[in-house]
């Protein structure tokens, strides 16, 4: 799996000398991004440590596989969101139970994401609201809506990065993203209008 | 958003009719969302440019997604990663 994921099988020659300078100079500089990444994942900051200790050793363990001069930071992305999936989704202490599938299926509909909610919420509504409104409105989404945001709105990655970090084509991640902000909005229409911005 | 020649000014937008249904407006939001992540093709770009300053439910649409964008990006906290953490892999890497 690790070795896929250059996209090629060539592993690139490496003395130890230069996984270490490769390992400080493109993998290190990420490491804030990737904590806040791991964090928003598994909502826990214990798993959160380990999930991020665990990505860094296995990048250096597969650092042949990572071809210099390609995007460090997607590299690094994909392995932590592989080893979340693999390692800690079933143990995860995410209180949203909400199953993944079935929101999709429910969003899936066109009707149900494109014309339910446009009206409800004002920009001068979201304007108002502090971060850690947005944050809470943010992770009480399920986690694969939860993703496609951070990385896109939070981590400014491409469609074609995403689509690489999470294994979807292009037009998945676009109707993915799609359906995360239309349930975003929800999240924070209620929280707009408990803090009594109403519309 | 769109400084080309082809904008109308002020006063001729004020003209125009104000469109206050968007009878296209599901497909609208792709395309703002679309031109918000930069990742709009030419003929998205083209239909944002032709219709947006005309239609009121458009041009609040993309206010809306602007913010929460925006929000999103510089109000929620971004948490250093704990020194602990740093030590720990620079540790196991160099045994």
């Amino acid at each position: 799996m690790l070795v896929a994921m250059s996209e090629t099988l060539t592993t690139n020659e490496y003395t130890d000398d230069l996984r270490y300078e490769v390992f400080n100079r493109e993998f290190m500089p990420h490491i804030d991004s990737m904590y806040n990444f791991a964090f928003r994942l598994t909502m826990d900051e214990d798993d959160a440590n380990d999930l991020v200790q665990d990505t860094y050793l296995k990048a250096f363990r597969f650092i042949s596989s990572f071809e210099q001069g390609t995007n460090a930071k997607a590299w690094l992305f994909r392995i932590l969101k592989n080893s979340f999936i693999n390692d800690y989704r079933k143990k995860s202490k995410e209180p949203s139970k909400v199953d993944y599938q079935e929101v999709e299926t429910t969003y899936n509909s066109e009707e149900a994401s494109d014309t339910t909610y446009t009206v409800d919420l004002r920009a001068d509504a979201v304007q108002e609201l502090i971060g850690d409104e947005v944050a809470n409105a943010l992770n009480a989404l399920p986690v694969d809506f939860r993703t496609v945001i951070i990385l896109c709105d939070i981590e400014g990655f491409t469609y074609e990065e995403m689509a690489k970090i999470l294994d979807i084509p292009i037009g998945t991640v676009r109707s993915r993203l799609h359906r995360a902000r239309n349930l975003l909005k929800e999240k924070l229409r209620s929280y707009a209008s408990s803090m009594g911005y109403d519309s | 958003m769109n400084a080309s020649s082809t904008t109308p000014s002020v006063t001729e937008v004020a003209q125009k009719q104000m469109k206050h249904t968007c009878e296209h407006h599901a497909e609208c939001m792709k395309v703002i969302q679309a031109i918000l992540d930069d990742e709009a093709s030419e003929a998205e770009k083209d239909h944002f440019r032709e219709n947006m300053d005309k239609c009121i439910p458009c041009i609040e649409a993309y206010r809306l997604e602007k913010c929460i964008k925006d929000s999103l990006n510089f109000k929620i906290v971004k948490k250093p990663c704990p020194e602990s953490i740093l030590n720990t892999i620079m540790s196991k890497i160099n045994s």
